[in-house]
């Protein structure tokens, strides 16, 4: 005790503490009160988590994503502290909620505590800009395209274009929307609550609780100190709000992270629950009467709550007597409870959305478990080049594309790709070799073309069932075997295919060898070395990829090659 | 709780209440800060893996008594971001004897960059005027001990190492 004699002569410490805890509740303490308490613990909790969360979360449109995702699937414990975030936001906007009518019932916004009544509107104003900012930040799929349709509409009403800019940073999102929603949710926010916070507070000890509507002797005769009495009731509440939180978060395992942003893609963009109203309002609005719900309904509203300190002109705060205001608030509440109602039944009805969710969770899964390897600096939509097919795409553009068409792409300066191994190409390339299709733009277009007079469309296929039973074990399991026969017979008897193409590999020949035509193992050795004399020998002209790639490359490659070849 | 509870608080009931609001306030404080502990120390006492060897480029480009500076690039995984072909850092590698040597360009005394000097082949250290031989032993200065020599691989005329970093300032070398 001689330590804190000491700090209270220096600092009158035991005055100040006595000064916040020691204060009459007239009428008693109660449970009604707790809101304001329970509402000053959860921005606490927000703001410790909040800093815990900046240890790791990098504020830019490519390091977003992928930081969040570290955060959220590496880090010890990450996972629950951003969680706890995510679900004290939805917490905070709940008890808002509760502290407000708790407040419209008692009469509380009433002479003398009207500015006490403005500055808790503005206050849970700054929660909803709050979420709305926080929202974006992962920089996921979910909190692009939400937050997308909330600068859209500040866009869309007449005169807000410049805010809109303003917020985004420009005319589109990027690197300065980012910036600009972070330093507002985690300093301009922050410091306007707080601010109005202190006033609040202040005012609420000037005026005190609001008691229930008795005797001035009887409140005196119940009255109860703040400490502990109703501190114990505020704890109480906070230690109950804490526990919802706590098992919410480990019940959904934290908060959700969808697939890093893609501006490219169409996301079925739904808002937080608590704005699901704002949405379902803005179904019933279209054209020129989007204003409507974008502004009016919402103003008017907003605007009514303001003016409830004189709306409300009863003589006393007895409810019987106030009946007008509080079936006033209480159609507001029911309003925005119908709409979010039925937005979520709505959702739940429709099929598509359905498909749609399930694919961004399935999109989710995946581009988070790339995230594990590390994702490309170029940004949170490359963590897709980790996947294993990816990169092999991109070998595909980065080496190849520049020839040869895949999947569409590319050019036709050697034989397009798309289709090869099937036997459409095949039997095209027998009729037209020179065709751009084929070889028509390379030193290889020296096959002579197969007319119909040397072998009819019906001989021709047989041929090249024959040729895909060659390509290997999967192709040969596929074969119509009469056919075959019918082709090999063809082949050799009356065609002259064989005055340059083996049927082995390793022999010398003027064409390719058509052993294992099409086949993984095939398509690798001509990306290895096309010049091997069984391959393409002197007419050869794509460049030798031993050596610039390596095998596992070339394998893979050959692989992508011939699976996307057969679509 | 009922309006007429309380009046007259007396004294034990008080105290079951206070010492209710210190225990339920250190739970509710403890709700992030628990986690908080091992969040905030990742990923601190986590060791990399064995560090790979790196290509260093053709025998016949590194052949010679001179010391050839070489920097050598590798995937470099940093938090959340993996950057392909990276310069990780460089190493002085010479021939002597027939045989490959490479040593690490950081000092071993406080880390700055290793210069060769040609005309007095020595190894110097621009910062605090640590002197190392051909074969790493140090001639001058302060460094506590020889410049850290990297583990080196031939195969098929090709040349790699073994990028390593290692403490600073101690006279032992050991791998950080």
């Amino acid at each position: 005790m001689a330590l804190l004699d000491w700090l209270d002569e220096r600092t009158g410490i035991r005055s100040a503490t006595r000064l916040m805890l020691e204060e009459d509740v007239p009428g008693g303490a109660r449970l009604r009160y707790v809101f304001g308490s329970v509402l000053v613990f959860l921005f606490m909790q927000q703001v410790v988590l909040g800093i815990l969360l900046a240890f790791y979360y990098s504020p830019s449109a490519t390091d977003a994503w992928a930081s969040t995702a570290y955060l959220n699937d590496q880090v010890t414990s990450g996972w629950f502290l951003r969680g706890l975030h995510h679900h004290g936001s939805s917490a905070m906007v709940v008890v808002v909620v509760l502290h407000l009518l708790q407040v419209v019932i008692a009469g509380a916004y009433r002479k003398p505590r009207e500015v006490n009544w403005w500055t808790g509107l503005l206050m849970g104003a700054i929660v909803l800009a709050f979420a709305l900012t926080g929202y974006l930040l992962p920089w996921d799929q979910k909190g692009y395209w939400a937050t997308q349709v909330a600068t859209g509409i500040m866009g869309s009403v007449p005169g807000g274009e410049p805010l809109q800019q303003f917020v985004q940073g420009g005319p589109e999102y990027g690197n300065l929307t980012l910036t600009r929603f972070f330093a507002l949710h985690v300093f301009v926010l922050p410091i306007a609550l707080a601010g109005l916070l202190g006033v609040h507070l202040l005012l609420f000890r000037k005026h005190g609780v609001t008691p229930p509507d008795l005797p001035e002797a009887e409140l005196k005769r119940m009255t109860q100190p703040f400490w502990p009495n109703q501190l114990f009731l505020d704890v109480l509440a906070m230690a109950v709000c804490a526990a919802v939180l706590v098992g919410l978060t480990v019940t959904t395992h934290g908060a959700e992270l969808f697939a890093p942003a893609d501006p490219a893609s169409n996301f079925v963009a739904r808002p937080e629950w608590y704005f699901l109203f704002l949405f379902q309002l803005l179904k019933y609005f279209q054209g020129p009467l989007t204003i409507v719900a974008t502004v009016l309904l919402p103003g008017a509203a907003a605007a009514y709550l303001f003016a409830l300190p004189f709306v409300d002109r009863a003589k006393s705060r007895a409810v019987r007597s106030r009946w007008s205001v509080l079936t006033g608030v209480g159609l507001l509440m029911a309003g925005v409870t119908a709409l979010t109602a039925v937005a979520i039944v709505e959702d739940g009805n429709n099929e598509s959305f359905q498909h749609g969710v399930e694919q961004a969770h399935a999109e989710a899964t995946r581009a988070r478990e790339l995230a594990r390897e590390g994702v490309s600096p170029v940004g949170g939509v490359a963590v897709f080049d980790n996947d294993p097919e990816q990169k092999t795409r991109n070998l595909f553009k980065e080496h190849c594309a520049s020839c040869h068409t895949l999947e569409g792409k590319g050019a036709e300066e050697a034989p397009v790709l798309d289709g090869f191994t099937s036997r459409e190409w095949l039997a095209a390339l027998v009729r037209n070799p020179r065709d751009r299709r084929f070889y028509g733009a390379t030193k290889h277009n020296t096959m002579e073309p197969l007319t119909t007079e040397a072998a009819s469309d019906e001989e021709l296929a047989a041929v090249v069932e024959y040729l895909i039973s060659l390509s290997g074990a999967s192709a040969a399991a596929s074969v119509d075997a009469a056919m075959v026969a019918r082709g090999k017979e063809l082949w050799d008897k009356k065609l002259e295919c064989s005055s340059c193409h083996e049927l082995e590999a390793g022999k010398d020949s003027t064409g390719p060898t058509l052993a294992g035509r099409g086949s993984p193992a095939w398509v690798a050795r001509i990306i290895s070395d096309s010049g091997q004399k069984d391959l393409y020998g002197d007419t050869a002209e794509m460049p030798k990829f031993a050596g610039k790639l390596t095998p596992e490359q070339i394998d893979a490659l050959a692989q992508f090659v011939t699976s996307r070849g057969a679509r | 709780m009922s309006p007429g509870a309380g009046g007259e608080p007396d004294g034990g009931r008080r105290a079951v209440l206070k010492l209710g609001i210190g225990a339920l306030g250190l739970g509710l404080a403890a709700v992030p800060a628990a986690p908080a502990i091992g969040y905030l120390l990742f990923p601190s006492g986590s060791k990399g893996g064995e560090a790979a060897f790196l290509p260093a480029g053709k025998r016949s480009a590194l052949a010679g008594a001179t010391p050839v500076r070489v920097d050598l690039y590798a995937d470099k995984v940093d938090a959340w971001n993996k950057t392909p072909d990276v310069k990780l850092g460089s190493c002085w590698v010479l021939e002597r004897d027939g045989a490959l040597h490479a040593f690490s360009t950081v000092c071993p005394h406080l880390g700055c960059a290793v210069d060769f000097d040609a005309e007095a082949q020595k190894f110097k250290c621009p910062c605090h005027r640590s002197a190392f031989g051909l074969d790493g032993s140090v001639e001058a200065g302060p460094s506590p001990r020889p410049l850290d020599s990297l583990e080196i691989k031939e195969q098929d005329g090709l040349v790699a190492i073994r990028l390593v970093r290692y403490r600073q300032g101690v006279a032992d070398k050991e791998p950080v």
